[in-house]
């Protein structure tokens, strides 16, 4: 059976939802019902889910929907394997946030020192505004994902990003929160602004900007389009946090509502290494156009600068904030990686496959470990009132269910054996070992397993002190109870799902064989 | 210089003197208006880029025009946030002075 879905459909009932909470609130709010957003956002997010699996189950045929007259000036969409394991990815951690947020939110204003509470009382607390720009984060990443040019791309980017900084500042009663806030919204907008002037040039070439119109402008390769080819991944590489343009991503991401934290570290940053993939590999090609080197040279930049003040952090959120841009830096590695074997050595597809292959499961890989530590350490958060590790110290046997969830997070992130996290980056390991004779690969995959040995170690080390050290005399932590079920809930089910894609890695590794002969 | 060249020229202009405006004021409402400038600018490129004379009468191409119908969409929701954004800023520290906070560092 083989179902036909429209891809608008999926971002419709995303944004469909999103009207809906707004809408219904004033009569919600009557009936003191405060909690069905969540669950209203959490039955969309599960209906997208279920029909995103059931179009992989059915192959993921690729496709493009044309709304309009198929000129090449009308926007399309597209749905093929990349973007329906991307879109599961991103709409399954949506899941998890919104029912985690049903609890978490109402202990976030409950933790209030009381003046900010009253003010807080006489305005509004806002959940229906949260949850529908939670809604609108997921749709405009799963848009991104589905865009089939380069004007699509970019509405849905801005979409993905509005609701975002607005999330970012969502806890306007704190000074960080605003200020975080603002300097992601200016240096994030000044970015997309640098990828729009390069589509601007890309049009200019083109004359459309459908991907297989520019694909055929850019064929030869020529100077305005490597120069929109670098503006376009410098744009997207401040959303990616690539390292030189990191900088707002460890105030924004621990500034932001722990849930959304997750989602912002476990997959906005995904999406910006979607759309740096998609043009270099399926549009500009890497054959063409020498990226590798460069790529590689970034990713080796972020993991060892972000793994190295990951070390000095004394916050939880921040300390996970620097984790994330490190992982973004193996992924980076992974897709150089590709790129230079495919420029460098034509002949060698194999180890360009696994290099790619290793990238995009390990954007799986990081998204359930990243979003298991955040909301563990959100349970941390809500129950001790502190973000700091040094007083967190042997919280663990008084949490017993989410201490075993973080860990099977951290270790999954830190690569131990069997979890999935070690085989991703196995295989860009052995992706970068497999042309013996290139030695820029070789020195960069030494560089990339001593990163993955210092990360595992402070990974491992954060999971002692929390779980294993003797409270200092700050903290007893005697009168600390276990976090509510609804906020455990997701944690067991993304543990579940850590074990699960380490048993299920086989159809998984087979599901990536369908992505790659997409990209390649 | 042909039309193409003047208007790409002239956007430059307006991305190098919104990038001067959010790199060296200190007022959180004028890096704002830095910002929109630039988005000016980038308009104004597209512009550059679907821009045509036919037959002496000057021609917009379609997918250019709602290209920047839609940016400036775009950009009005972006600098409204950003508004209230400071205006949270300055209900905290009562001063739109970006050295007056406590982390901004960029």
């Amino acid at each position: 059976m083989v179902m036909i879905v429209n891809p608008l459909n999926i971002i419709l009932i995303l944004i469909g939802a999103a009207f809906l909470i707004v809408i219904l609130d004033p009569i919600f709010r009557r009936a003191r019902l405060i909690e069905f957003g969540g669950v209203i956002a959490s039955l969309a997010f599960t209906a997208t889910l279920i029909i995103l699996a059931i179009e992989a189950a059915a192959g993921a045929a690729a496709r493009t929907v044309i709304f309009g007259p198929d000129s090449p000036l009308t926007a399309s969409l597209k749905l093929d394997a990349l973007s329906i394991y991307l879109s599961m990815i991103f709409s399954g951690l949506g899941l998890m946030a919104s029912i985690y947020s049903i609890r978490y939110m109402l202990f976030d204003v409950e933790h209030l020192p009381l003046d900010d509470l009253l003010w807080i009382r006489r305005r509004e607390l806002g959940f229906d505004r949260y949850y529908a720009l939670l809604l609108t984060l997921i749709a405009g990443m799963i848009g991104v994902t589905m865009a089939n040019d380069f004007f699509t791309l970019y509405v849905f980017w801005e979409l993905m990003a509005i609701s975002s900084y607005s999330l970012v500042a969502f806890r306007k009663w704190s000074w960080e929160a605003v200020e975080a806030g603002f300097k992601y919204l200016v240096m994030s907008t000044l970015g997309s602004l640098a990828a729009l002037l390069g589509i601007a040039l890309l049009y200019g070439l083109a004359g459309s900007l459908r991907f297989d119109a520019v694909k055929a402008a850019v064929f030869g390769g020529n100077i305005a389009a490597t120069f929109s080819l670098a503006m376009i991944v410098i744009g997207f590489g401040v959303t990616t946090a690539i390292v030189p343009f990191h900088s707002w991503l460890p105030d924004a991401h621990p500034a932001a509502p722990t849930p959304i934290s997750a989602v912002l570290s476990g997959i906005v940053i995904k999406t910006g290494v979607y759309a740096i993939l998609w043009p270099m590999f399926r549009v500009f090609g890497p054959a063409t156009y020498g990226f590798g080197p460069i790529l590689i040279g970034l990713g080796i930049l972020t993991m060892s600068f972000a793994n190295i003040a990951a070390l000095m952090q004394t916050d939880i959120k921040r300390f996970l904030a620097y984790s994330s841009i490190a992982n973004i830096g193996y992924i980076v590695m992974g897709l150089g990686l590709a790129a230079h074997i495919l420029k460098a050595h034509p002949s060698e597809i194999g180890p360009a496959a696994l290099a790619l292959a290793g990238a995009l499961l390990h954007v799986l890989n990081h998204a359930l470990g990243k979003g298991l530590s955040f909301l563990s350490a959100g349970c941390y958060i809500i129950r001790t009132g502190s973000r700091e590790i040094g007083s967190l110290e042997g919280v663990g046997p008084r949490m017993p269910i989410t201490t075993a969830s973080l860990g099977v997070g951290l270790l999954n992130l830190a690569g131990v054996p069997p979890l999935s996290g070690f085989w991703s980056k196995l295989l860009i390991i052995s992706a970068g070992l497999g042309v013996p004779s290139d030695s820029l690969m070789l020195a960069a995959t030494i560089i990339f397993i001593l990163n993955s040995v210092l990360a595992a170690g402070y990974y491992l080390w954060l999971l002692q002190r929390l779980a294993f050290k003797k409270p200092g005399s700050s903290g007893a932590h005697r009168e600390i109870k276990e976090a509510p079920p609804l906020m455990l809930a997701p944690l067991i089910i993304l543990a579940a799902a850590c074990i699960m894609v380490t048993i299920m890695l086989n159809p998984i590794l087979q599901f990536i064989q369908n992505i790659l002969e997409v990209i390649m | 210089m042909s039309l193409h060249e003047i208007y790409f020229a002239g956007s430059l202009l307006l991305i190098v003197a919104g990038l001067y405006a959010i790199a060296s004021k200190r007022h959180l409402v004028k890096i704002v208006i830095g910002l929109e400038v630039v988005t000016l600018g980038v308009n104004l490129a597209i512009a550059s880029m679907g821009v045509r004379i036919v037959d002496g009468a000057l021609v917009m191409d379609a997918l250019a025009q709602s290209m920047i119908a839609i940016s400036i969409a775009v950009a009005a929701a972006i600098t409204a946030l950003a508004l209230s954004i400071a205006l949270n800023i300055y209900r905290h520290y009562g001063t739109f002075d970006i050295r007056k906070l406590r982390r901004l560092r960029w």
